[in-house]
């Protein structure tokens, strides 16, 4: 945060602390006026946090707090300049008169790249999407330090994770995930496998700057699989000043004794002002986890991490190459590992897990260990004063091994030690994109875009061999007017794709086969912003968008541990397109209340779902449910809703739920696997600043998720589970120590140690989730002037 | 002189930083996309398992039953599923035979089996007029194993045995309760 500050011209009231004294006026009383209000951002009307609010004249300021929300307090009346400055946002210098306790909001606006202070990666031109898109607020994302990226998302509203138990998480947008989600990490889409529910992200959380989530279907513009949404992790820009800083994040958490160190370190020389660089590391380590009444063994997890940014930069035109590592090993519940079907059935019956043991850092079989590698390279020019063109070059490797809980019984084939499924995925995409600057009121942006990869396998044939080649172009133009704003755009994407696999023929004998796979779509989006009044923005989202069939959907073939189901894939599979529309009502009508209402419908042509066969299949295991996918329309609607209320200036109350009701329009039935409702409500209390301290605050959150009652009959094991609620505290406050601010901050989950299982976690038939969870984590910025 | 080499620096800046970008990227796959591994002996699988019965009054008197699924689990289905037919009111020597037939020469699964004797048990359960059975074989801890037993028929009727390997490592205390199913299969029976 202080990092992020430190560029921001005027950032000095921070080190005289506003609040410590009051204005006097000529007659020698202390002035009680005050102002407050809220900083939102000029388009859509989100609220922007930590914007600095400063009073030129007085040489006094405060920062928004999560919602915007603002105060400044013994003031005398009169009129002030105030100066607002925001990360991404041009500073607003604007003339208020202050009359006894005044209520104002400001609207700066975004506008990263005409702001020279702002270094240009990072901006995208979705930053103005009418598009529904929320971001992680600052503070939640200090809260979810330690955690995996879906655990951190998950508080933004309409998002939950599907998770294997706690240490494998993969977010769902309303509703939906892995090939239903698209992930930009640093603007390139995450290849890996992500077809499987148990193949969490590949991401480590701490190179982001700023998580956000845009709902709804958005092919337009990212190309196919953004079905439900796409999530954008962008990391926090780096320096365009000489010097050195950098952070240091400590955290350490009672749930499995787990421990995680992260560093950056950011640098410009002022012998060489073009450059700018980074270099960023993360260690993590935990052990067996434990729910309330028992540990559950072999949860541990080992983590190493590392990128590093070098930026060349002009003023016309630059140059960046990034380069981030991501290694995980991680332990697989022992008891979640079953042979067959009885067993299954065992194991849910037994009220303790079938296998129990102590705490321990060791991570045995079956474990899952993945390597995730992204190169990405970014050339932008300006092109005059028309716009900028920008080509960006990414290459990404993601190596999967699974083993199995038992090593072969063949001793000469165990002590290979080989993993029984082992999946590369190397994948090259590039992009030339050229966004123009405003012509009459219009801009937008141009863009072709290509993908090629290739799979491939070794250990069990669970999905075949594949080369895919893909190619897009597509074109968004934007126009604003007064109140209103319309966007559209349009885009075309073509796909190849050649599978290699061995069939089955008979008698012991395979036979390779290599057949060819073509998919195409013409994408459309239209969106409308309008801004009623100061205090009322709406927004429509009209948009498509489509995903050919993943390779595991045509190809998969075999048993699934764990899952204790076969699966069958369908080659004939077609494209599955959505259509998405989404009404987002933004409502401020005082400074001290903010709401967010978005409801949604995203219908799904050729919607593609498992489906059990009437007979099970018998093998030498026993016999197996088994499931072949087929296609058919969907509807899935709801609505997400945020809202929050400042009783006091130190006092704020916030809730948020979201529901979702998700259809098969052919079958007449629900769709399996679907969250179901969630709310929560937020209190948080802040503590003035003293001396030293200042950003201390508490807060308590309450989370009540229902049941699941909405699945199809006899879809299942056994039935979902029953609605639970958990308790969460969180407290943090930073002190300083000689000009830098060290976090604190202290967060208990499920606080009441509550004993539940959560119907979108694989584990539910084995095992209750997590207990409680006590975290401490601990930030130390540092920042050095550089002489050189 | 520090000035002079900045000024080299900032020529060549931009390619270097592309060139120590470029070895930073060194992970690489080494297979071929379009030849996939050969599904032959990289992976252990049970194909078959056989039951072989020996009349303990006529050694003569031989009778097998056979469950095989030539590509695994999953894939095609299975292509022999015998029913256990056997003489009514004798006693028989049974032992069972586990096969990878898709191994180049065929590999006996049984005797890595036999090999792991303490963590594996094998559990037959009968039901309606079939055969009861009397482990003859141990592991090392004095354990029942299962691959050699003795089954006694009544009556002629029908019913089922169900076969289940027990994989119990570390966990193996003689019942079938701990470890999980490799192997479980129902076979019709036929005393006659």
């Amino acid at each position: 945060m202080l990092r992020v500050l430190v560029r921001i011209p005027g950032f000095l009231f921070l080190f005289m602390p506003a609040f410590l004294y009051s204005q006097v006026d000529s007659s020698g009383k202390v002035c009680t006026a005050s102002i407050e209000g809220r900083v939102l951002d000029e388009h859509d009307q989100t609220p922007l946090e930590y914007a600095a609010i400063y009073i030129l004249e007085l040489n006094k300021g405060t920062l928004s707090s999560e919602t915007g929300f603002y105060i400044i307090e013994g003031i005398c009346d009169g009129t002030y300049t105030f100066r607002i400055t925001h990360l991404g946002c041009s500073p607003v210098e604007q003339k208020v008169e202050i009359k006894g306790k005044t209520i104002h909001h400001f609207y700066p606006e975004h506008h990263a790249e005409l702001l020279k202070s702002i270094a240009i990666i990072g901006h995208k031109p979705t930053e103005q999407s009418t598009q529904q898109k929320n971001e992680l607020s600052i503070e939640k994302m200090e809260q979810s330090k330690g955690l995996s990226l879906g655990e951190a998302l998950k508080n933004i509203p309409g998002v939950q994770t599907f998770n294997t138990g706690s240490t494998i998480s993969k977010p769902v947008i309303h509703g939906l995930h892995s090939n239903r989600i698209l992930i930009l990490n640093n603007g390139i889409r995450q290849e890996g496998q992500q077809w499987g529910v148990e193949h969490a992200p590949e991401i480590d959380p701490f190179t982001a700057g700023k998580m956000a989530v845009i709902k709804g279907a958005n092919s337009v513009r990212y190309g196919s699989d953004a079905i439900a949404g796409v999530i954008l992790i962008d990391p926090k820009p780096l320096r365009d000043s000489a010097g050195i800083n950098g952070e240091l994040n400590l955290v350490g958490m009672s749930n499995g004794r787990g421990g995680t160190v992260s560093m950056y370190m950011d640098g410009n020389f002022r012998k060489l002002s073009p450059l700018s660089w980074r270099v960023q590391g993360t260690l993590k380590q935990s052990g067996n986890v434990s729910a309330p009444d028992y540990y559950l063994v072999n949860t541990g997890v080992k983590e190493y991490n590392f990128s590093y940014t070098l930026l060349w930069k002009k003023p016309n035109y630059g140059a960046e190459v990034y380069y981030s590592q991501f290694n995980t090993t991680i332990g697989i519940f022992g008891a979640s590992h079953i042979g067959n079907l009885s067993d299954l059935y065992a194991a849910f019956a037994s009220k303790v897990p079938l296998e129990t043991g102590g705490f321990s850092y060791t991570i045995g079989r079956p474990y899952q260990h993945s390597e995730h590698e992204l190169f990405k390279a970014r050339f932008y020019v300006n092109t005059g004063d028309k716009g900028k063109l920008s080509l960006v070059y990414a290459r990404q490797y993601n190596l999967r091994y699974e083993y199995d809980k038992h090593s072969p019984l063949n001793d000469s084939l165990a002590a290979l030690n080989r993993p029984d499924l082992q999946f590369e995925i190397t994948t090259h995409t590039a992009d030339l994109i050229w966004e123009h600057n405003p012509i009459k009121n219009i801009s937008g942006t141009v863009g072709i875009s290509g993908i090629t990869q290739g799979n491939t396998y070794e250990g069990r044939a669970l999905i075949p061999n594949f080369r895919n080649h893909s190619g897009g172009i597509f074109w968004i133009e934007r126009w604003k007017k007064n109140k209103l704003e319309v966007e559209g755009g349009i885009r075309y994407d073509y796909k190849w794709m050649q599978v290699f696999k061995y069939a089955y023929t008979g008698n012991g004998k395979y036979t390779l086969i290599s057949p060819i796979h073509r998919f195409h779509n013409i994408s459309g989006t239209a969106g409308f912003i309008y801004k009623v009044d100061s205090a009322l923005n709406l927004s429509l989202n009209l948009g498509t968008a489509w995903r050919a069939p993943s390779v595991s959907e045509l190809y998969s073939d075999g048993l699934h541990h764990g899952a204790a189901s076969i699966e069958y894939g369908n080659d004939s599979l077609g494209s599955e397109i959505a259509y998405n529309a989404t009404f987002t009502l933004r409502y401020t009508p005082t400074a001290r209340l903010h709401i967010e209402f978005a409801p949604y419908t995203n219908y799904i042509t050729n919607f593609i779902y498992r489906q059990a066969l009437s007979e099970p299949v018998l093998t030498l295991r026993g016999a197996f449910p088994a499931f072949n996918y087929k296609q058919a329309d969907a509807v899935l609607s709801g609505f997400d809703l945020h809202a929050s209320y400042a009783l006091y200036s130190f006092l704020e109350i916030a809730g948020k739920a979201s529901l979702l009701r998700a259809w098969n329009i052919r079958e007449k039935n629900w769709l399996i696997l679907m969250p179901a409702d969630r709310y929560e409500t937020e209190l948080t209390y802040r503590f003035k600043g003293r001396k030293k301290i200042s950003g201390a605050s508490v807060s308590s959150s309450f989370q009540y998720v229902t049941k699941q009652w909405r699945v199809p009959a006899n879809s299942d094991f056994v039935a979902p589970p029953p609605a639970y609620y958990l308790v969460n505290l969180h407290a943090s406050l930073s002190y300083r120590v000689k000009h830098q601010d060290i976090e604190v901050g202290l967060s208990i989950n499920n606080l009441l140690n509550h004993s539940y299982r959560d119907y979108l976690d694989r584990f539910r038939y084995f095992s209750d989730a997590m207990g409680r969870n006590v975290t401490l984590r601990l930030k130390v910025p540092f920042n050095g002037s550089f002489k050189a | 002189m520090i000035q002079k080499k900045m000024r080299k620096l900032k020529k060549i800046g931009f390619p270097a930083l592309v060139l120590i970008g470029l070895i930073g990227a060194c992970k690489k796959d080494d297979d071929k996309v379009n030849n996939p591994p050969p599904i032959v002996n990289e992976q252990e699988i049970i194909t078959t398992m056989t039951l072989n019965f020996v009349d303990s009054s006529n050694s003569s008197n031989i009778h097998t039953a056979t469950f095989r699924d030539p590509d695994g689990d999953g894939g095609a289905s299975y292509d022999i599923f015998d029913s256990i037919k056997l003489e009514a009111n004798k006693t028989w020597y049974t032992t069972l035979i586990l096969l990878n037939e898709t191994a180049n020469p065929v590999d006996t699964i049984s005797y890595d089996v036999l090999d792991e004797a303490d963590e594996h048990l094998i559990c037959f359960t009968p039901s309606g007029t079939s055969a009861s059975v009397a482990i003859t074989d141990l592991d090392g801890n004095n354990l029942p194993l299962g691959l050699q037993s003795t089954w006694k028929t009544g009556p002629a009727g029908t019913g089922t045995m169900q076969v289940i390997l027990r994989h119990q490592p570390g966990t193996k205390d003689g019942t079938c309760t701990p470890g999980e199913s490799d192997i479980d299969v129902t076979f019709p029976v036929i005393v006659q």
